[in-house]
């Protein structure tokens, strides 16, 4: 095992959180380098081609996501299954290169979903066998960080609360915001003015949905082109704000960032005092260890939680940061289920879009509506945005109104491939006692390590939500006209997900929680995580900008703080 | 209709070869192999992954997926089997024992259900024997289904769709049948406001092409790099 | 597993004589298909699964409209598992010939048009004969029911949705329980 110099911080993936990360500690002159386990790609890798973006996922990427797939069952009585892809790419800049790019603050309900729930209905009406708790702190101590990251990285969006005055165009129902976002929203289309007039007459409040997408020239690179293949693809114009075009390159400039690339972390080592010593990894076949000062650990929950529980040593025998057994715990995942789909009676010129662009419904998310007489708490944000590939829009349901080939069908898909819709209920949900990640007894990956094996399920509060909002989503898609409306179900169990929260939660009681309220770790001071896992709830919004928000704090932290937390 | 037809070629392919201009081949021609469609020694030189027997059922089976029909040609003319066939030598290698056994699979419940391969088979019992095959009913034939056989249709189903409405660079898509018959207006960089205003009116003209028309992007086809 | 099936079967029959007071039990038979016997391969995806014959008499008086559903109550989470189900069919039809269509194009035969083929259990508006999984005997219920209306039902609805239609409006009803394995 070949040993490195050593830095001061060594941080474990470049995707959303560690690429944000890498800015302010690079900024405050301390040496860092980046382990990312994916290459280099640019602008020229991101063609317009659905067969190798969406059929193919990525072939010419790193795969290093796709040989370590998350077992999942229900609960421990079920057995587990596994998927043959995993959602995650690797890869400088991580996700980030290829997601959809939707960018939204939480509501200041989700950090205090606990002591508002209890104000405001009663403290029964937090589910049972929930492990949900406040967050250490409100909305208005991460309001800095969000308004940073949405300058720095670039966040275009129409404001609906800036400093407590409300824009009726914008979201009324978000937390206050110091100033309005750096670019105005990504242009609607006639369908989705459409659907926002159709949401005005429901009496609702339509906006336009914030997206880590410039919607006109900024920082140098391009505004969006509008070209259609953002769903799983690159921008082939650098206006999608990845970390690779944005804070990562800037990281580099100040050259106090070092990447490596194809670094597989395999452990967290661990000093005599119980202080994080550095990273094992191997690349290409070689194994190293690289020492740092400081570890942040930021390769996404599952493999976050994966790296803790496999790096055991004397003083954590049961992984690194676990001796209260929370790693793994109040683990949970919100989306992409309770789908809705219509179908409408005239073409809608959806073929030039892309996800993030679109009209957002917040009056039934979070604590925005009255809950008294209702069995759940939380809610949903309804989304409709613009968005259709060939392929994709040939897959469209017949809503069982003709087979699914032969002539019937293909005069179906002709007549209606431009007039099929189709949304997914993104909610809050809670962490629950029975719903956690652990290693898995059997599957591994092909250095022999057990992958992680999800244990979850929806429960009665979430399954609730799901009912309530998918039948306002009904209502809005009757009310724009739509002929045919169908409602999914959703799995048993939690599949795994681009939005998988919790497994190292952020609280200020250690038999509780992984991290501290700054991201580090309670049994580890000089180890801090990135991502997702620290989020104790997930609210009813995408989890990327407030895990970015919460990096860039953890960062600022490590590096404001460094004699304290690296000794 | 009384049709004489010589055996392998079913009245699916009468249809198509009427309907697609400049076709050859007719009830009683011969010509030479590689001029023919629709023989098998036409099919051996085409195909590079596909034995002769398995590309003709596997264009059988395509020409019932996405027939050509009054709505236009299918996914036979859009050379959705090339496009398999192609994907079985890089992407989707690992597809090959799949294919093999599968379509092997298939044919045998044909003849051990309904008496005759699947080419030879009337029009009613060739759809009769896919939905079987769709809903799994086959599996309990014990013709040798790894598994149900709903999952061998649901893969066939999926890679036809992939090789009648993805990017021709992979060789399907051809003459962009499947985009046109979608209405989609082709791959674009770039989609001003203007030019989506224009779509709205029914004004944008469709430009076809592969992205790799391009010279911007790389070319990378396969999972070299997994 | 096989007795519990078969009790089932018993009670089925119970509800179909007894269920509506004065209600009539149609006779229901078919050229291919007996009660408790094996139905022959050609109506199975063991052959070429056709839709099978069945004939009925003794309709009850003021019969205006009939429906068919093919059920097999030992399958389906929950059961039943649907086979087959047709409804529309002219209440002076005398039964259904082999072989109805199985493509959306091709109309239905003569007497019976109007007739629609609902979703099975496999979400398809046709009939897929017994596949049961090896080793055991299925049992499957061809129920033929009398209404006392034309319902007016559209295309594309499934057993609860009929069952819910028919409500009110079973004159009578009558099945055949033919059986079948697969090895």
């Amino acid at each position: 095992m070949r040993r490195l110099p050593e830095k001061d911080v060594a941080v474990v993936g470049l995707g959303a959180a560690g690429g944000v990360a890498v800015l302010p500690l690079a900024e405050a002159g301390l040496q860092v380098v980046g382990l990312e386990a994916g290459t280099r790609l640019t602008a020229r890798d991101f063609s317009p081609d659905e067969i190798r973006n969406n059929v193919r996922a990525w072939p010419f990427a790193s795969q290093k996501a796709n040989r370590e797939i998350p077992t999942v069952r229900a609960t421990s009585r079920h057995p587990t299954s596994r998927g043959s892809t995993h959602p995650m790419m690797n890869g400088v800049g991580g996700t980030s290169l290829h997601y959809w790019a939707q960018s939204w603050r939480l509501n200041p309900w989700d950090f205090k979903t606990v002591s508002e729930t209890t104000r405001r209905y009663g403290a029964r009406r937090i589910p049972d066998g929930s492990t949900v708790e406040d967050w250490p702190f409100g909305y208005d101590e991460l309001e800095p960080w969000y308004d940073k990251v949405e300058w720095e990285v670039g966040i275009s969006g129409q404001a609906g609360n800036v400093a407590g005055s409300i824009h009726p165009t914008g979201n009324r129902f978000e937390g206050p915001r110091k100033r309005d976002y750096p670019m105005k929203a990504l242009r609607w289309n006639g369908f989705l003015e459409h659907m926002a007039d159709a949401a005005r007459g429901l009496g609702w409040n339509p906006f336009p949905g914030p997206a880590a997408i410039n919607s006109e020239p900024y920082q140098g690179r391009s505004g969006c082109r509008y070209h259609g293949f953002c769903d799983r693809g690159g921008c082939h114009v650098d206006a999608k704000n990845s970390t690779a075009v944005t804070t990562i390159p800037r990281a580099e400039q100040t050259g106090n960032l070092e990447i490596i690339t194809r670094a597989v972390a395999t452990a967290i080592e661990v000093g005599g005092e119980g202080r994080a010593s550095g990273v094992r990894f191997i690349q290409d076949g070689e194994e190293y260890f690289q020492p740092a000062k400081s570890v942040l650990l930021a390769s996404y929950t599952y493999e976050n939680v994966r790296l803790l529980l496999l790096s055991k040593s004397r003083l954590f025998p049961n992984g690194l940061a676990n001796n209260h057994s929370q790693v793994g715990r109040h683990y949970l995942s919100h989306h992409q289920h309770a789908p809705v789909s219509a179908l409408f009676p005239f073409d809608m010129h959806a073929w030039y879009g892309l996800p993030a662009q679109g009209v957002a419904i917040d009056d039934w998310a979070d604590d925005n509506f009255d809950h008294g007489g209702l069995d759940f708490v939380g809610g949903g944000n309804l989304w409709v945005m613009s968005d259709r590939k060939p392929i994709q829009a040939a897959n469209m349901s017949t809503f069982g109104r003709v087979p699914s080939w032969g002539s019937a069908w293909k005069a179906y898909v002709k007549n209606n491939a431009d007039r099929f819709h189709y949304t997914y209920i993104q909610r809050t949900t809670l962490p629950y006692e029975s719903n956690r990640l652990d290693l898995d007894p059997t599957s591994r990956d092909p250095y022999g390590l057990p992958v992680i094996r999800v244990t979850a399920q929806f429960k009665d509060n979430e399954k609730a939500i799901s009912d309530f909002v998918q039948d306002r989503m009904v209502e809005w898609y009757r009310a724009a006209g739509a002929v045919e409306v169908q409602k999914g179900g959703e799995p048993n169990a939690m599949p795994v997900s681009t939005h998988a929260y919790g497994g190292t939660r952020m609280g200020d009681n250690p038999e509780t929680n992984v991290v501290d309220r700054w991201g580090f770790s309670h049994e580890v001071p000089n180890l801090g995580v990135l991502g997702a896992s620290v989020m104790g709830t997930s609210g009813a919004h995408n989890p990327t900008l407030t895990a970015q928000a919460l990096a860039w704090r953890t960062a600022d932290r490590l590096a404001e703080s460094w004699s304290a937390i690296a000794g | 209709m009384a049709e004489q037809r010589p055996k392998g070629i079913s009245r699916r392919d009468l249809l198509r070869t009427a309907s697609v201009a400049g076709a050859a081949a007719a009830v009683g021609q011969t010509g030479s192999a590689a001029q023919e469609p629709g023989t098998a020694s036409a099919r051996a030189a085409t195909y590079e992954h596909l034995t002769a027997e398995e590309a003709e059922l596997l264009e059988a089976i395509a020409d019932h997926l996405i027939p050509a029909d009054d709505n236009g040609p299918g996914a036979l003319d859009a050379g959705a089997v090339h496009y398999i066939d192609r994907s079985l030598g890089g992407a989707q290698s690992g597809s090959r024992d799949d294919y093999h056994s599968g379509l092997a699979a298939f044919d045998r419940y044909c003849r051990v259900t309904r008496n005759a391969r699947f080419v030879d088979l009337e029009h009613t019992d060739q759809i009769s024997a896919l939905l079987d095959m769709q809903t799994g009913g086959a599996s309990g034939a014990r013709v040798g289904f790894l598994g149900s056989s709903a999952a061998l249709f649901s893969m066939l189903r999926a890679h036809v769709l992939h090789g009648t409405f993805g990017d021709p660079y992979y060789g399907g898509n051809r003459d962009f049948i499947g985009w046109k018959l979608l209405g989609y207006p082709g791959p674009r960089v770039s989609v001003t406001t203007v030019d989506q205003r224009r779509l709205e009116a029914g004004e944008l003209e469709a430009e076809y092409q592969s992205a790799y028309d391009w010279d911007s992007f790389v070319r990378s086809e396969d999972a070299e790099d997994a | 597993m096989v007795t519990h099936a078969f009790r089932i079967s018993v009670l089925a029959v119970a509800v179909a004589s007894t269920a509506i007071a004065g209600a009539s039990t149609i006779v229901v038979e078919s050229p291919a298909l007996r009660t408790g016997e094996t139905v022959p391969r050609e109506y199975t995806p063991d052959g070429r699964n056709l839709s099978p014959p069945l004939t009925w008499e003794d309709l009850p008086e003021g019969t205006k409209e009939l429906a068919v559903v093919c059920a097999d109550f030992g399958a389906g989470n929950p059961p039943p598992w649907v086979h087959w189900i047709l409804y529309g069919i002219p209440g002076n039809s005398v039964g259904l010939p082999a072989g109805l269509p199985i493509e959306p194009s091709v109309p239905m035969p003569a007497g019976l048009e109007g007739a629609i083929q609902g979703h099975n259990g496999w979400g398809i508006s046709l009939y897929r004969g017994p596949a049961p999984p090896p080793g055991k005997a299925h049992i499957y219920h061809f129920t033929v029911y009398a209404l006392d209306q034309k319902l007016g039902l559209g295309p594309g609805l499934d057993r609860e949705e009929l069952l819910e239609a028919m409500d009110g409006h079973i004159l009578g009803q009558g099945e055949i329980v033919p059986t079948y394995e697969r090895y």
